[in-house]
């Protein structure tokens, strides 16, 4: 299924969206090095939804939006976008940085959300567990941090080493140094929030996750009433690369049975 | 030509590790070396003034052995007071590391008021990896800088107290005492990497513009720039707004110059500025057409530089004295620059005293034209 791309504009800021398939209406956030993106995860949930995957402010090509100073701006820009488009009531799916995003939402808007996935999220601060500093680290450590399956990175390779290719690589971790560089990875007022979410919650985990482990997960599953743990057991950071049928899977039974 | 003498204060060490900065370890620093060391740089930096250099230099750099003074404006504070006719050049602090710049207002206002009125002050961003070191979001980094400047010089030039409400900086008063000696306030010196945008804001100031470890040709395009900026600003720039920045290597003939040179040189680039390739460019640091312009025409890494680069690509100067002199004579004309700022290794403490004394006494008095001028009273 090839998904059909369009720039929507959400309040002034120009959004690049991908959309495929049909059922009740799907919002993907994608982690960091994923936007624009269409991978075989988000394929296999267009089997049963309607998938909207728009790309972040300054990721995957498009142009940054000075306004964002934090990751709730991010989160008021996808309400702002469910607007836009007359969504209601969505199921929320995010991955990493875009798990961030989703808990964002969730705290905020809890009622909108038919159910929320979160895939090894960060955002939250856990005891005992500093995130190791992707921003220092040269390609084979970022690679060996996120990936337990590192043939999976090759989902997220850059199509070339031109100058325009690196330039917007360099937006990218702009962007998400922007909202994320210190505090690094997290909004410290978020954790105490996450009880205020009210829909169903299923927690997607990588089993050797290296930059957000099973420790996190814990306090996840912790804060958010009656969350849902599930995890995959030849995955690190980002599952839904590396073993993307199985997550899709465990997506599509969980939302589908929130209907 | 005015002289001053710019000093790192490295702490030399070979060492296998991937980076000199942020992740070296500081295991590898001995504090009884470094207080050695520390005591010899200052030494030489109060010898320089002894022998007739017009200024003294210092520098800010964070968690390296490339360069150990975190804090300029305290080794500034040692050197007032031990010296009594050389400028105080500290270049400079770095405005957007400072959770508080209003510090920096009151720091080299206290040392312009103890030192007579011998202050320049540097305003900088920082490299790179000070922003991993420090933390400070680099995205945020041009902001600051700009920010922190407008409050610095409002702080000096305004009778306090008054309000200040940036988006990083705010306060409810604004009133440092003391204030500054020199009138309107003291020097600003530019320090920088070469970015369009720090050009521009500099020369729109009258702010003296440097550049450091940076080849000749790129050096000449980039002061090519900032002139152009002035003219467009609406004046020319006087040559003391430019400076000939770079190692000298002096000796009594070439040959033995160039063993000291090639003994000592290339430490900087292949150990002190050695970094992993993240802590070069942080994201956010750069403006894209900055970085577009880097990647274009990428320069070569220095630790892939050659002593003959080095040499050839005017990133040092070495010889006898009157190799330098000539040396010296083509770089200023090709820069049209009125300043040099120059650092000495003779591969010891006692080498690198005698490589001063030999520069003071042989090519120092052959550049003397403009003996009566003073530097930062033309620049403004």
């Amino acid at each position: 299924m090839t998904p059909v791309a369009s720039v929507l504009e959400v309040r002034g800021t120009p959004v690049r969206l991908q959309r495929a398939g049909e059922g009740a209406p799907l919002l993907f956030l994608h982690g960091a090095g994923a936007g624009g993106r269409w991978l075989s995860f988000q394929e296999a949930l267009a089997q049963r939804f309607d998938v909207l995957a728009p790309t972040h402010p300054g990721h995957g090509g498009s142009p940054a939006a000075e306004w964002i100073e934090d990751i709730s701006d991010l989160a008021f820009h996808y309400l702002d976008l469910l607007d836009t488009l007359g969504l209601d009531r969505v199921h929320l799916v995010g991955a990493s940085l875009g798990g961030w995003m989703a808990a964002e939402i969730a705290v905020m808007a809890s009622h909108r959300l038919a159910s929320l996935v979160l895939i090894d999220p960060v955002g939250i601060k856990v005891e005992g567990w500093i995130y190791p500093f992707i921003f220092g680290m040269d390609l084979p450590q970022l690679v060996a941090t996120v990936f337990h399956r590192p043939e999976a990175a090759m989902a997220l390779a850059p199509k070339d080493q031109s100058v325009d290719t690196l330039v917007e690589l360099y937006r990218q971790n702009a962007a998400m140094a922007r909202v994320a560089w210190n505090p690094y990875l997290y909004d410290p007022r978020l954790r105490r929030r996450l009880a205020r979410i009210g829909a169903p919650t299923l927690l997607a985990w990588g089993e050797h996750d290296r930059l957000a482990p099973l420790v996190c997960a814990e306090a996840w599953r912790k804060e958010i009433p009656d969350a849902r743990l599930q995890t995959f057991a030849h995955s690190g950071h980002v599952p839904h690369l590396e073993e993307p049928a199985a997550v899709a899977a465990a997506v599509i039974e969980f939302c589908g049975a929130a209907e | 030509m005015k002289f001053y003498y710019f000093h790192l204060m490295p702490y030399v060490i070979d060492h296998g590790e991937p980076s000199s900065w942020v992740t070296l370890s500081n295991r590898h620093y001995d504090p009884a070396v470094g207080h050695t060391l520390y005591h010899q740089y200052l030494d030489q930096l109060e010898y320089a003034e002894k022998l007739g250099w017009d200024g003294i230099c210092v520098n800010e750099h964070h968690q390296n052995c490339y360069g150990t003074m975190p804090s300029p404006n305290v080794m500034a504070a040692m050197l007032v007071r031990r010296t009594s006719r050389a400028k105080i050049a500290i270049l400079g602090n770095g405005l957007p590391l400072r959770e508080n710049p209003l510090r920096i207002a009151e720091e080299i206002a206290m040392l312009d008021v103890v030192s007579g009125g011998r202050v320049i002050s540097g305003f900088v961003r920082g490299i790179g990896p000070e922003y991993f070191s420090l933390a400070v979001n680099p995205t945020h980094s041009r902001e600051r800088f700009y920010e922190a400047a407008e409050l610095i010089l409002r702080a000096w030039t305004e009778e306090g107290p008054f309000p200040f409400d940036g988006r990083f900086y705010r306060y409810p008063y604004v009133n440092p005492w003391p204030r500054p000696l020199q009138k309107p306030h003291p020097p600003v010196w530019c320090p920088s990497q070469g970015s369009s945008e720090t050009v521009e804001w500099a020369a729109q100031r009258r702010f003296p513009y440097l550049m450091v470890f940076t080849p000749i040709k790129r050096i000449a395009q980039i002061y090519g720039e900032y002139r152009e900026a002035c003219q467009r600003f609406g004046y020319t720039a006087s040559p003391y707004q430019l400076t000939v920045n770079l190692p000298i290597v002096v000796a009594e003939h070439d040959a033995k110059a160039r063993a000291i040179a090639q003994a000592n040189a290339l430490w900087v680039y292949h150990v002190g500025l050695r970094m992993l390739p993240p802590f070069y460019q942080p994201p956010g640091y750069t403006t894209e057409p900055s970085l577009r312009r880097v990647l274009t025409n990428r320069p070569k890494l220095p630790t892939e530089l050659t002593f003959e680069d080095l040499e050839d690509g005017g990133y040092i100067i070495c010889g006898s004295p009157a190799t330098v002199r000539d040396k010296l004579r083509v770089f200023a004309d090709e820069l049209r620059a009125g300043i040099v700022c120059s650092g000495m290794n003779g591969g010891s403490h006692e080498a690198t005293l005698e490589m001063m004394e030999l520069f003071a006494r042989e090519v120092m008095p052959h550049f003397r034209e403009d003996a009566g001028v003073d530097e930062t009273a033309v620049a403004v």
